[in-house]
């Protein structure tokens, strides 16, 4: 599904990512771990496609398709979901209309007619419930007002919207009590199955003990330096980062 | 002296006096030795009025004109603005209108508990002293120039006597009709007893493209524990020049709610000042400025906090697109000893063309020790973070952008207590803004 080959990017003129490479089957759960600065967000937003992010060398192949040569909105049209680190607060633009705007969008693209309103609205109403979302939500802006929970409880509510193929998480667990985070990890659980795939970049091992990845990465120095199964993070959880970069070293 | 100075003082020789004589005359001499504000004056510095000056003006009369065409209908209309409808007629509300300044009473005159609705010209027929401390204001400050022409010049105007807590928004429609080589002087004033309270909705609004040069003047005078809820709506002609002032006096622990929102006109200068002059008023101003096609907008705040413990918010959201201008200048003074005044000034500017500009000036003059004062100014381009993240959505650029331009700009808006009003407003501006279609389906 998605076909990472010896990329680079900068973001402001430093070199971030410097050689990333990976591979995501369908039906697959990664996990991509690293310490801060790793260049684990910045492989994120690369992948959905922010400008400012300058890929100086590789390839990217979602679906067999040139993914550096399509436009973020494009992207997530094909299928492609990034759960922000930080969702943005954009008062005025209701969240129920954005999510509608982006079903749309992604039928449109896909030549199917507009979501009818009633079948939306029902819609939105079951994933909420399933998100454990307050009605208050519908009403608000895009995340205007959310707290740190809400807001990441909202990236995953539109995820389950939008049902992407490949959906990118990034640090969607931090900031989340323990109730939270299984709200969340559930969500994404919902999500799997053997056509779809699920990239999650995390801080920290607790998520994967929801989501239980079938790969574990570890990104440093904005290179893949080891990888694994599950028990890489459970590895990591003990022996912290620096265990996989003395190993590199050595 | 230029053609115009000629022209208004031409106009003055011509008028039989009347009981508030004395003042005029005082505003006349001022205004024929001050000139017309020029560049050089500080709050005049972005507005040339050059073309303006170089022009002869005659009376904007009262009566309708033979060759005045009828308001233009919805498909007829110059960007559909000319029917812009605040409140909708089935709600409850009252409509007065000014034609060039001019109280179009009809019979059916509404009747509302609470508010005296008359003639500024009948009222002092009676009594000439009964209006007077609301003219007399023969300051020379350069944003005043305009105001003295009015006060020698007015022919009649609206005064509104608020007694008691009123429910029902007064919309006044001021109408300009005729051409642009006439001038107009509409004057209102707004007199709210201790404990009174209103919604007040002032909508100028023109015949067609073009309209008489209006110089128009309100003023409020809120008593003690007073409410007032205030909007001022330019939706004129794109040929429409219009020089409007706002003087707001405010007693103790007084409110007033102040919206100005530029939908229209092709040159629109729109001054706001207010003194909160004892303790406990309380000021929210909120500006809404639209620049589109070739308008210039150039807006003047000066709020002085005369009093202890008082209070003032100025928000604004400006927005330039083809060629247009924009101008916010907003100023709060805080005098010696008013202790305890909190105030705050945003303003944030949104260029949607290369063409386009926005200035926008902060000031703050402050006399007194212990007080709060912030003020923040930016002008920039959409934020990136929202718009990557709408696109991250699949939204599609264009949408996206004006989806931002509108939240942008509707969140002065939040606000409005007369939905419908707010609503139509809401409207009108989308029509203002690219991608007009796509932002309706949003709404």
């Amino acid at each position: 599904m998605l076909e990472i080959s010896d990329l680079a990017a900068r973001v402001a003129g430093k070199e971030i990512l410097n050689c990333v490479n990976l591979t995501v089957n369908a039906g697959e759960v990664h996990a991509i771990m690293g310490p801060n600065g790793s260049g684990k967000s910045t492989l994120a937003q690369v992948l959905a496609g922010r400008e400012d992010y300058e890929v100086t060398r590789g390839s990217v192949t979602f679906e067999g398709h040139d993914l550096l040569a399509m436009r973020a909105e494009e992207r997530a049209r094909a299928g492609l979901f990034l759960g922000f680190q930080y969702p943005v607060e954009i008062p005025g633009v209701n969240n129920v209309y954005l999510l509608k705007a982006a079903l749309n969008a992604k039928r449109k693209a896909a030549g199917e007619p507009e979501v009818d309103a009633y079948d939306f609205l029902a819609l939105i109403r079951q994933k909420m419930k399933f998100m454990q979302m307050s009605e208050a939500f519908l009403t608000r802006g895009v995340n205007e007002g959310f707290s740190g929970g809400e807001k990441k409880r909202n990236e995953v509510l539109q995820m389950l919207v939008l049902e992407p193929k490949l959906a990118i998480l990034d640090e969607t667990d931090s900031g989340l009590d323990i109730d939270a985070l299984k709200v969340v990890s559930q969500g994404v659980n919902s999500l799997r199955d053997p056509t779809r795939a699920v990239v999650l970049v995390t801080h920290y091992q607790r998520l994967l003990d929801y989501v239980i990845p079938d790969y574990v990465h570890v990104l440093s120095g904005g290179r893949i330096v080891k990888s694994g199964d599950k028990s890489l993070a459970q590895e990591l959880e003990r022996r912290g980062y620096d265990w996989v970069m003395e190993a590199q070293v050595a | 002296m230029s053609a115009a100075l000629r022209s208004f003082e031409t106009q003055w020789r011509a008028r039989a006096p009347d009981a508030l004589q004395p003042i005029r005359e005082a505003a006349m001499e001022r205004f024929l030795k001050l000139g017309l504000p020029s560049l050089r004056d500080e709050t005049w510095r972005y507005t040339d009025l050059r073309s303006l000056a170089a022009q002869s003006y005659g009376e904007a009369g009262c009566a309708a004109t033979a060759t005045a065409t009828p308001i233009a209908t919805a498909a007829g209309a110059p960007s559909g603005i000319a029917t812009l409808t605040l409140v909708d007629p089935a709600q409850h509300a009252a409509t007065l209108t000014m034609r060039n300044g001019c109280p179009l009473f009809s019979s059916d005159l509404p009747e509302i508990n609470g508010i005296e609705i008359n003639s500024i010209k009948d009222l002092y027929k009676q009594d000439s002293n009964y209006l007077r401390r609301f003219f007399e204001s023969a300051s020379d400050a350069d944003q005043r120039r305009w105001v003295l022409l009015n006060t020698a010049l007015f022919v009649d105007g609206l005064y509104l006597k608020i007694t008691k807590p009123v429910v029902t928004p007064i919309v006044i429609r001021h109408l300009a009709t005729g051409d642009a080589a006439q001038a107009a002087h509409p004057r209102i004033i707004i007199d709210a007893s201790p404990g009174a309270s209103a919604t007040i909705i002032e909508h100028h609004l023109s015949e067609g493209d073009i309209a008489p040069l209006s110089n128009s003047n309100t003023h409020i005078a809120l008593g003690k524990d007073a409410q007032l809820e205030h909007y001022r709506v330019y939706a004129t002609g794109a040929g429409a020049t219009h020089l409007d002032s706002l003087d707001i006096h405010q007693s103790e622990n007084s409110q007033c709610r102040q919206f100005t929102i530029v939908l229209g006109g092709g040159l629109v200068r729109s001054s706001l000042e207010a003194r909160l002059n004892q303790r406990g008023a309380s000021l929210d101003s909120h500006s809404l400025l639209v620049g589109h096609q070739d308008r210039h907008v150039d807006c003047v705040n000066i709020v002085t906090h005369a009093a202890p413990n008082t209070r003032s918010r100025q928000t604004a959201r400006a927005i330039a697109s083809d060629l247009s201008r924009v101008i916010f200048n907003s100023k709060v003074i805080v005098n010696a000893g008013a202790n305890g005044s909190d105030s705050k000034q945003s303003c944030r500017g949104l260029l949607l063309s290369p063409s386009a500009e926005i200035d926008t000036r902060p000031q703050l003059e402050i006399h007194a020790d212990e007080v709060k004062c912030a003020h923040g100014a930016t002008t920039g381009r959409l934020d990136p973070d929202m718009l990557f993240y709408l696109l991250s959505r699949g939204l599609d650029r264009e949408t996206a952008q004006s989806l931002l331009v509108y939240a942008f700009l509707a969140d002065v808006l939040t606000g409005m207590s007369v939905s419908s009003a707010r609503a139509a407003i809401e409207n009108e501006l989308i029509n203002q803004l690219p991608d007009a279609q796509t932002l309706r389906k949003f709404r």
